[in-house]
């Protein structure tokens, strides 16, 4: 429906339905209701916490409360079709408001009335008259200076036909757009995410150092291929002497046919963006590479020490057993929940018999003894292979959320703090030869602060002498 | 330290404040309003003097960075956007009787927020933004005009009350208040003031988030409390267009609103953070 349509003139029986359903769309009823309970529905996924995997629920509901709430999408409920049925309706809302007013406002920006006449004048404020002993055309060019003193634009000028002169002010017309800008701005926003979660994707990707990658894995848990490579040079993390982390840092570079186009550090708070995917720091981690672990004689006596390659079975010195350094481990549990720090898991394959695992403790070197036997393990040096964990963004919608935000930022600070303000005031010559002034004016809002400016500029108009 | 001195002071100061604000309503002294005004602005001042410190001495301690970052300093500057928001607006609309209804919350968050671990600790790599500023004095300037509001609204209900019980009462208690009519449009015009305030935090904290970690609206619960209050304010604006909603009706959702802030400030982080895992101070 186009705002040019006549709707609320339609009077036949027939659209009568038609204009109920735009009234209905179009009613600040409508609007405060929705908004209210936007705000009662948000409630609830702030009480219940949302998208855990099924079995957390289980923990805190009852099975019947949660195939209840399952059903009924509270677990994902800002996805949950009543959810985005209130958003929508509010969309269409809005939308019928902008229509519904656009006529309204064009109105009142179009300069109507240039003269002061009967009917005009009983909708002024602070219409006053000051009569002058002096000639009309001295008042006019000491009026002139003082009249529409904090209006910047030229009066429009009229000749009455009484010889009289009529001025016409105005100033922040275009504030009347602010309505547009404000209620547009929602949708603009909504359109910027709604074409976000069909147009983009949120992946995450782990890097090795020195390593390089082209695909990453979306949170959907598709593989998303790169139209470049992203090359992790270097990790590093910082702590504060706390063991509160203070920084952490990847060095990246983006390639493309192998060679380099930029290259840049990243850490939380400062991503890199490149042909509109963004890698953010997200997380880190290690992955061991190769240990050094000593064969000890149960008196302490160095045996021999094997260099194990994870994944790989190398010969123990001085027995005909191998090893393989097979898993890692950066907070080892210990027995009594203490954190243990980094643990290699080994597998010791003996020449009859089936393979043992056990665990050996970076941090606690005599911890392989108490498994008893005439020689135990401890690991002398631990190579670690450090990683980047990057979250991987791409959201075409986003430009338009930032925008829509900015637009309604806007809006909100011209509709409060800006009005379309007119002044009218008109020059003649009375009946018993005084110059006579009207002044009079009217503001679209705030009009206890536009009568106090204009009762200053009376003041000084009477001052005139 | 300096600042948890100057603190301590302020706390006295907002007390004191309090006493003469409520004094001032119950007696109707203008000397008593003076004293109470000159003594909420002497707590501004001592606050004042405590932030800048605690900012100072943190980059004595090698750390440096503005005082907004835990429980505690947010809690301190809360009390003092309060204070020094509500001086503001009591001197642009007149409305000392007002203060009685605002007075207690510095002086209360104060007392709370030394009830809280007040060390200075180095930030961890999230907070490390410049966006932080932008985000928390917005918000905070924003939810300082709603608890003017919420006076004035509260002070509206009381009035209307006793309008419609006794309209002409010349010289008594409730002839002391702002009437009715102009206490309504106090709390709208405050209400004017924070809610662009609060939606340029809202839009600072998504786009801050969106630099941090990637998602600009993740819909957890102190972002959804935000939109809460947002919304219920929205609702208001609207509803004052609508003529019937004005008055009473406008001061309940301006009394629900600053509820909603509190709750979105205070109660996500002490009372959902007990469910959740998240849950911090910003
Ligand atoms: C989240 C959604 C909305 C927001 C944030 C919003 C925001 C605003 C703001 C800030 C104002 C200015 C208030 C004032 O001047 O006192 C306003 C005015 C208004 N809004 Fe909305 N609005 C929303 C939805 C709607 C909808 C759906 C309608 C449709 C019925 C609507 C109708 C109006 C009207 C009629 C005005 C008065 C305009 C005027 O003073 O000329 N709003 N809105």
């Amino acid at each position: 429906m186009s705002a040019d349509e006549p709707v609320k003139t339609a009077k036949t029986d027939g659209t009568d339905w038609i204009e109920r359903i735009w009234n209905f769309f179009t009613s600040l009823k409508l609007v405060v209701f929705l908004l209210l309970m936007l705000a009662a529905l948000s409630i609830a996924g702030t009480v219940i916490e949302q998208n855990k995997p099924l079995q957390e629920y289980y923990r805190f509901y009852q099975p019947g409360t949660v195939a209840l709430f399952s059903r009924l999408g509270l677990f994902d409920m800002y996805h949950s079709w009543w959810f985005v049925a209130c958003l929508s309706l509010l969309a269409l809302n809005i939308a019928a408001c902008t229509m519904d007013r656009y006529r309204g406002i064009m109105a009142g920006m179009r300069k109507k009335n240039l003269v002061i006449d009967e009917k005009l004048s009983k909708s002024l404020q602070n219409l006053t008259t000051i009569r002058y002993a002096l000639p009309l055309d001295v008042v006019e060019k000491k009026v002139a200076a003082l009249a529409g003193k904090g209006f910047p634009g030229k009066p429009v000028v009229t000749q009455a036909e009484d010889g009289g002169r009529h001025y016409f002010f105005e100033k922040g017309k275009y504030s009347r757009l602010s309505f547009f800008v404000t209620h547009l701005s929602i949708l603009i926003i909504f359109l910027g995410a709604i074409s976000g979660s069909f147009f983009g994707y949120k992946g995450y990707v782990n890097i090795f150092e020195g390593e390089t990658v082209s695909q990453v894995e979306t949170r959907a848990g598709r593989i998303q291929y790169l139209d470049f490579q992203v090359k992790c040079n270097t990790f590093n993390a910082e702590f504060y002497p706390s063991g509160a982390p203070m920084d952490y840092r990847s060095d990246l570079s983006i390639l493309q046919n192998g060679k380099e186009v930029i290259r840049k550090t990243i850490r939380v708070n400062d991503p890199l963006t490149f042909e509109g995917v963004t890698f953010y720091q997200s997380s880190y981690g290690g992955q061991p590479d190769q240990a050094a672990i000593d064969v000890v004689n149960r008196d302490g006596a160095l045996i021999g020490t094997v260099t194990a390659p994870f994944g790989g079975k190398v010969d123990i010195p001085g027995v005909a057993d191998q090893m393989e350094a097979a898993d890692y481990q950066e907070h080892f549990p210990m027995s009594d929940g203490a954190d243990g720090g980094r643990a290699v898991g080994v597998n010791i394959y003996p020449v009859t018999g089936s393979p043992v695992g056990l665990w050996l403790l970076v941090n606690h070197p005599e911890y392989d003894k108490q498994r008893g036997g005439d020689t135990y393990f401890r690991v002398r040096d631990l190579k670690l292979k450090k990683y980047t964990g990057l979250q991987v963004n791409r959201d075409p919608g986003e430009i338009l959320v930032w925008l829509g935000s900015i637009l309604l930022i806007a809006g909100i600070m011209i509709a409060f703090f800006m009005s379309h303000k007119k002044l009218w005031i008109s020059l003649r010559t009375d009946k018993k030869g005084r110059s006579e002034l009207t002044i009079g004016g009217t503001a679209n809002k705030n009009r206890d602060a536009y009568a106090k400016e204009m009762e200053q500029m009376i003041q000084s108009l009477k001052e005139v002498s | 330290m300096t600042n948890s001195l100057l603190f301590g002071i302020s706390i006295f100061v907002y007390f004191f404040a309090m006493v003469l604000y409520v004094s001032y309503l119950a007696f109707r002294s203008e000397m008593l309003g003076k004293a109470a005004s000159l003594s909420m602005l002497g707590g501004v001042v001592v606050e004042t003097a405590a932030l800048g410190m605690r900012w100072y001495e943190s980059y004595q301690l090698g750390i440096g960075r503005a005082p907004l970052t835990n429980l505690y300093e947010s809690l301190a500057f809360f009390a003092w956007t309060i204070a020094l928001i509500y001086l503001v607006l009591e001197r642009k609309f007149k409305i000392r009787t007002v203060g009685a209804f605002v007075a207690p919350f510095p002086f209360l968050i104060m007392a709370y927020a030394s009830l809280n671990p007040n060390d200075i600790q180095p930030l961890v790599p999230a907070l490390k933004s410049n966006w932080l500023i932008a985000h928390v004095v917005t918000c905070f300037v924003g939810y300082a005009a709603f608890a003017v509001s919420f006076g004035v609204s509260f002070l509206y209900l009381l009035k209307a009350g006793s309008e419609k019980r006794s309209p002409k009462s010349a010289g008594s208690f409730w002839d002391f208040l702002p009437s009715s009519s102009a206490l309504d449009e106090i709390g709208y015009k405050t209400i004017a003031i924070g809610f662009p305030l609060l939606t340029i935090g809202i839009v600072t904290g998504a786009f801050w988030a969106n630099v941090a970690w990637g998602t600009y609206w993740s819909w957890d619960p102190k972002e959804t409390w935000s939109l809460i209050v947002w919304l219920i304010y929205a609702a208001y604006l609207h509803a004052r267009i609508t003529r019937g909603w004005r008055g009473k009706r406008a001061a309940i959702l301006s009394i629900a609103g600053f509820a909603a802030t509190i709750f979105c400030y205070l109660g996500v982080n002490l009372i959902l953070s007990g469910l959740h895992s998240y849950g911090g101070a910003s």
